[in-house]
């Protein structure tokens, strides 16, 4: 990885001396911020920032306070035009403080933030909608806020409105609207607003899958142009579809930069799985203890071919079986399992238990599930595949969130989308013609 | 689309922004500049939105100023209470200083209130934060002209004679906005962060009244008579109050210093307000 790294890796000289590169439109450098999780002391801290500030004293600092911690630590990185580069980690791993101190919300405690260009947040949508002011009133007042003028605003808002899919709506107050509308006129007004660096926080979650895709198609768009993405998500697929980087939080320091799918990996390895290893296209699973458990636990999953043999590779048209092998604690009367394939964010094929009608009664111990694909109909390409088992439809019992894989043609497949399996033949039918004619 | 050209480039860094003078008076006044647009479309949506949930409207600037006129009216003619003789009759004295203490209670209690309406807001996006100060002096402007019918309606009814000054009237009731909004500035960053600022603020509203000439005319002697002189807040009322009717400032000297204390007040606190938000908004949950 080139043009991010953390903090003390020897590619830092080579980051400083490509600075001069004009499409770098946000560099972070070595930037720490502490909390307080007292919020007395928290408070009191503050008038006693404040009071430094005003009198001039305030200066990069490294040392904490009582009660204080870092909840960012010398974390770098680097965005250009058109870049999009993912920030994961867990809950509290500093994702939104950072994104905060980029937007210039809050001060770092140590480092620099340098931004050029206009950024929005897509982090606070429909901020300062007004609930009895009609939809058009809250455009205005909400672009304002995002900082466009009102000449701006009204070149922009026919547009803001077909995309929001409000139609006659737009004169009634937002309070009428349903969670959904509102979600997507806020989404609307702040991805109209042309910015040089978009800062995205969880909120690809609006709205129906409909409009989930319309928001995707403009994000892309977006960065064809040139603009900048940072993008906070716990979804995988929206990482990987969406940016070529990404930076992996833990506990406020940057664990690990790199190449999205990559970085990818590690955080799911340490967040699901402890450690799962995956060699030549299996994936195994550590024993979990009964209390661990929630009384089915995935042991193996791989592909493989009719003889048993796990691949590494599927190829289209190729027979396939999927294997899962897991262990099950207590008997389950209504096991149910769903097989996700996705491809970029988007499930290309859906293998429901329910749907299918293959419920399964499972007795405690070691079991060996196995769904037949008599042709794998997949277009070559790399894919993602997501298992969950379920007790009933809802009651999770594990889930395997990615496992990777990889499918090659079989030689037959351009200009195809998926493989429809076929068979030619030529027959003769002069026989039938001169039936016919005659 | 992103515009390439002109860019324009922030840079934040831990270090004091007062260490850099020079760039900071550059962006305060930047910012108040680009605040202008959003003010105003703050403004007219908290107006629509005030008004367009409100049967009575309007009617609710009217009410306090009369209220207050009606029970001290009440409370003087039965010489319950003995305020002494004011230039113009008591009801109309009353509404009117009433009005303008009003004012400087708005201007006073202002950013705070706009603080706190707007935090989740601040807490999420960065905007001119100078917007929702200069939207809130925009209602202090709207309320104030409200009762203003009401007063002229007064002037009239009791036949008060004004001069020509009536027109210098207006700067000084900005002098009088000027040294509430200061204090209002000052306090707005410590209110968001203790709600014991909110509190103390309406009891010392309160408690400021009483040395205020508001509710009685300017006393002559006594140390009470000292104290009120020492209150910046009595030259800056009396005067827009002077002006509207016998035209003259009786003490133009305290006026100029109580002026001048407003003008630096209002910059140093806007410096204040500044520069201390980042830190208040770093305790607000995003």
């Amino acid at each position: 990885m080139k043009n991010m790294n953390t903090n003390g890796s020897p590619s830092l000289k080579s980051l400083s001396e490509s600075d001069t590169n004009d499409d770098v439109v946000l560099s972070v450098q070595g930037v720490s911020k502490k909390f307080c999780r007292s919020l007395k002391r928290s408070l009191f801290y503050g008038i006693q920032d404040i009071g430094s500030e005003l009198t001039g004293k305030r200066q990069s600092s490294d040392t904490l306070r009582p009660n204080e911690f870092w909840a960012l630590k010398d974390v770098n990185l680097k965005l250009r035009r058109g870049e999009g580069l993912g920030l994961i980690g867990v809950n509290g791993s500093g994702k939104t403080t950072l994104l905060r101190i980029i937007s210039g919300l809050i001060k770092p405690d140590s480092g620099s933030v340098r931004v050029r260009g206009r950024v929005a947040p897509l982090i606070a949508l429909g901020a300062g909608f007004s609930p009895v002011l009609t939809g058009r009133e809250n455009i205005y007042a909400n672009m304002s806020i995002l900082g466009l003028s009102t000449q701006e605003i009204e070149d922009r808002f026919e547009e803001v409105v077909d995309f929001a899919e409000i139609g006659d709506a737009i004169d009634a107050p937002v309070q009428t609207y349903s969670s959904g509308m509102g979600a997507r006129l806020g989404f609307a007004c702040a991805i109209h607003t042309d910015p040089e660096i978009l800062l995205i926080d969880e909120v690809l979650a609006v709205g129906d899958i409909q409009f989930l895709g319309k928001c995707h198609r403009r994000l892309h768009a977006l960065r064809k142009q040139g603009t900048a993405f940072v993008l906070v998500s716990h979804n995988p697929q929206a990482i990987l579809s969406m940016c070529q980087d990404a930076i992996y939080l833990h506990k406020g320091k940057g664990i690990a930069v790199g190449d999205a799918e990559t970085v990818m990996s590690q955080y799911e390895s340490d967040l699901f799985y402890g450690n799962v290893s995956k060699t030549a296209g299996v994936m195994q699973f550590p024993k979990r203890s009964r209390s661990e458990s929630l009384g089915l636990d995935l042991v193996r999953l791989c592909f493989q071919n009719p003889a048993g043999q796990p691949l590494e590779i599927l190829t289209t048209g190729e027979p396939v079986q999927i294997n899962i092998q897991f262990f099950v604690h207590e008997a389950i009367a209504t096991l149910n399992l769903r097989i996700s394939l996705m491809k970029e964010g988007q499930t290309v094929v859906y293998l429901g238990g329910s749907n299918d009608k293959q419920m399964f009664q499972v007795s405690p111990g070691h079991h060996e599930l196995q769904v037949d694909l008599p042709q794998m109909g997949l277009a070559p390409g790399t894919y993602t595949m997501r298992v969950d088992m379920r007790k009933d439809a809802l009651f999770i019992l594990d889930i395997c969130e990615s496992f990777h894989f990889t499918v090659q043609s079989n030689g037959s497949m351009s200009k195809s989308i998926y493989y429809q399996p076929r068979t030619w033949k030529l027959r003769s039918v002069e026989s039938q013609e001169t039936a016919i004619r005659s | 689309m992103p515009r390439q050209s002109h860019l324009s480039e922030i840079t934040y860094t831990p270090e004091s922004q007062l260490r850099r003078p020079g760039r900071l008076f550059r962006a305060m006044g930047r910012d108040l500049l680009a605040s202008r647009e959003l003010a105003w479309r703050l403004f007219v949506r908290d107006i629509n939105t005030q008004y367009r949930q409100s049967l009575l409207g309007i009617f609710w600037a009217f009410v306090p100023p009369i209220a207050a006129a009606v029970g001290l009216t009440l409370a003087s003619s039965a010489k319950v209470l003995n305020v002494g003789a004011t230039d113009l009759p008591y009801p109309a004295y009353i509404v009117f200083s009433m009005a303008l203490w009003q004012t400087f209670t708005e201007s006073v209690t202002g950013p705070i209130q706009a603080v706190t309406a707007a935090k989740p807001m601040l807490a999420k996006i960065n905007f001119p934060r100078e917007a929702i100060i200069l939207s809130q002096l925009g209602q202090v402007g709207f309320n104030f002209g409200i009762k203003l019918i009401l007063i002229i309606g007064l002037f009239l009814w009791f036949k008060i004679p004004i001069t020509w000054a009536v027109m210098l009237a207006p700067v000084a009731l900005l002098h009088l906005i000027a040294l509430g909004t200061a204090v209002g500035l000052v306090l707005a960053p410590l209110g968001a962060l203790y709600e014991d600022v909110t509190r103390g603020l309406t009891l010392a509203m309160g408690v400021w009244l009483f040395f205020t000439p508001v509710i009685y005319p300017l006393p002559k002697e006594g140390n009470f008579a000292q104290i009120v002189r020492l209150n910046p807040v009595t030259p800056l009322l009396s005067a827009v109050r002077e002006l509207a009717t016998t035209g003259q400032i009786a003490d133009p000297q305290s006026f100029w210093l109580a002026s001048l204390i407003a003008g630096v007040g209002l910059l140093l606190a806007w410096l204040v307000y500044r520069v201390a938000m980042p830190f208040v908004i770093e305790r607000m949950s995003s």
